[in-house]
């Protein structure tokens, strides 16, 4: 018993450990060590394993090939942590449209398409590549590896003394242990986020970008999970609440204390939303297509509506028509068509629009017109998957 | 194996390998994969010349498959991982009965091994150089230390059972013309230390003991 509770004792201390944050912005990051080379036993064996891993990723059809955008956001992480530090990671886009990134032990970064989508500019970008950059000049993943390793081998001794003297106080103090050991884990891995965060804004604090980006980035995606909910008719979510295994600090507080973190006089620097639209603009159908399929109305909604602040384009009506048409109530073709003729209204050479027109109105039974925009759709787009399928609701002419 | 296949022993056929997933570790006392690096590349290299070397007493030659780039880099890996995902499907349900797929069911019940990557294979880098294609893959978690002083001790105290390491091992052959999947031994408790020259032959020669042809399972 004495020596179960003692156990309990270590493996709380084991973790304790936090990154305090305080009001100050965030210092300039350590100087560059040079180039990292993994070192012990299982920094060196979890790196071999990652390259096997990464060699598979980079042949991997999820990965966006486009060296247009994988040597945009390069460049973005080189002015993010600057030219010393940037050649120690890869970045991959993967198609993938929900909103995240992640870095691996040997520092290959795995950039989803949704945030590429989520992100309003340069600095947002930086922010979160920032973010993860500091994940790999900290060894997070060796570090939480091993947290891991202690915390499951202090449970398996737990576990095995626990069965020797099998009364309830025994079970009752291993399954307390159990609940400690765990939680501290899941604490311990935000508190790594907490401190990525604090040296990704150190990172921005010294590059050219503004700082304050990072917290924009965290608001935009509350106001889009709160956008969703409300359309699903849910309850406003807690953005504050932390659950017992959360991987990340919650949203609020992490968009309180980036803006704390951010040098207040660096707030008139650069977005750099012009060249994150341009660079962007090529994918944008592509992921506001994934985005819309993820049936996600509000979120869609609230994405769509954010590209739109500057401006709607050809390329937003449409999608906000493609939102409308695939949720298809009635009521939501009536505003498709709307959109679509506004898109079409900007860009008449945009044939999904008149593809998504002419569905729309035959549903709305307006059939005559909806062909007429069927046969611009194959006029514009005559090589296209659905052409034959389309083609079959055209009034057919008589073979001669 | 498939029905109907014969491979002659020393036939001289050329049998291309794909790179060998070969991954080593530890296991901690808690359970966890410990990777290491050093007995990964000791065994790779160990299994790839007791590969060589048993193959050419099978009278094959064995050919390994060159780096693969761009596209085919590409294709390479695609057919990497639907070669895991055929083979996971086959020790699921044909090597365990009772375990059936509804569109299996027919030819589990008459004894029938038809499985196939489809004759894209014929495409991969190296395909033409040679007549089989083979994929090994191997796991291996040695227990700790720690592992196994937690073994011993719940054994002598409570009684309880204790696994400690993990040896996992699996290879198949197809055919590079038509895709299909001629042979597949899968074992979820290899014997050989692969990180030992001598261990890792024995490693492959279980790998391969029933290979088409074979006798080298009788050593």
């Amino acid at each position: 018993m004495s020596r179960i509770s003692w156990l309990t004792a270590i493996c709380a201390t084991i973790f304790a450990s936090t990154t305090p944050l305080n009001a100050e912005p965030a210092p300039a990051p350590p100087p560059f060590a040079g180039f990292y080379q993994p070192q012990g036993v299982d920094e060196i064996g979890w790196w071999r394993e990652d390259d096997e891993s990464e060699r598979r990723l980079a042949a991997s059809p999820l990965v966006i090939r486009d060296e247009k955008l994988s040597g945009y956001l390069k460049e973005v992480l080189c002015r993010a942590v600057g030219d010393d530090r940037c050649n120690a990671t890869r970045i991959y886009v993967m198609r993938e449209p929900t909103f995240n990134a992640t870095m691996s032990f040997n520092g290959t970064m795995r950039v989803f398409s949704g945030l590429l989508l989520r992100m309003r500019n340069e600095a947002e970008l930086a922010a979160v590549l920032g973010h993860e950059f500091g994940h790999f000049e900290s060894r997070h993943g060796l570090n939480r590896f091993k947290a891991a390793r202690t915390g499951t081998d202090v449970l398996a001794w737990g576990a095995l003394l626990a069965s020797m003297g099998p009364s309830y106080d025994t079970r009752r103090t291993y399954q307390s242990m159990e609940i400690s050991v765990y939680g501290n884990l899941y604490r311990y891995g935000r508190d790594h986020e907490r401190e990525a965060d604090l040296l990704g804004l150190g990172y921005l604090n010294k590059s050219s970008l503004a700082p304050q980006a990072a917290s924009h980035v965290w608001q935009n995606l509350m106001g889009e999970i709160e956008a969703s909910a409300v359309a699903k008719g849910l309850k406003k979510p807690k953005f504050n609440a932390i659950a017992f295994t959360a991987s990340h600090p919650p949203h609020g507080e992490r968009a309180a204390y980036l803006t704390a973190l951010a040098s207040p006089d660096s707030s008139t620097r650069d977005y750099g939303a012009q060249r994150y639209g341009e660079t962007l603009a090529e994918w944008l159908p592509t992921f506001l297509d994934d985005q819309i399929k993820l049936n996600d109305f509000g979120g869609s909604e609230y994405i769509i509506a954010n590209l739109a602040k500057d401006g709607w384009t050809a390329t937003l009506w449409n999608a906000r028509g493609e939102l409308y048409r695939t949720r298809g109530n009635q009521r939501d073709l009536v505003h498709a068509v709307q959109f679509y003729s506004n898109a079409i209204a900007l860009d008449d050479s945009l044939a999904i629009a008149h593809r998504g027109l002419g569905l729309s109105l035959f549903k709305t039974g307006e059939r005559t017109r909806g062909q007429q925009a069927l046969a611009r759709y194959l006029e514009l787009a005559p090589d296209s998957d659905d052409a034959k399928m389309i083609q079959m609701m055209l009034p057919q002419e008589t073979p001669l | 194996m498939k029905q109907g296949f014969e491979l002659e022993a020393n036939s001289g056929k050329r049998i291309l390998v794909f790179r060998p997933s070969v991954s080593v570790g530890s296991q901690s006392t808690g359970g966890m994969f410990e990777p290491n690096a050093e007995w990964t590349e000791t065994a790779k290299s160990n299994i790839q010349v007791a590969l060589t070397d048993l193959q050419a007493r099978l009278g094959n030659e064995v050919i390994v498959a060159p780096e693969a780039y761009g596209e085919d880099a590409l294709v390479v890996e695609e057919h990497m991982a639907l070669f895991a995902a055929v083979s996971q499907a086959v020790i699921d349900y044909q090597f365990f009965v009772g375990n059936r797929l509804p569109t299996k069911k027919r030819d589990n019940k008459a004894d029938v091994f038809d499985w196939s990557l489809g004759d894209g294979v014929s495409d991969l880098p190296g395909a033409d150089q040679a007549d089989y294609g083979l994929f090994i893959f191997n796991k291996d978690a040695y227990g700790s230390t720690g592992r196994k002083i937690l073994q011993v001790v719940a054994l002598l105290g409570p009684g309880v059972a204790v696994k400690s390491g993990e040896h996992v091992g699996y290879a198949g052959l197809i055919d590079l013309r038509t895709g299909d999947l001629l042979w597949l031994n899968a074992d979820a408790a290899m014997g050989g230390d692969v990180r030992e020259v001598d261990g890792s032959e024995k490693r492959v020669r279980q790998l391969l003991e029933d290979f088409p042809g074979s006798d080298i399972g009788e050593e």
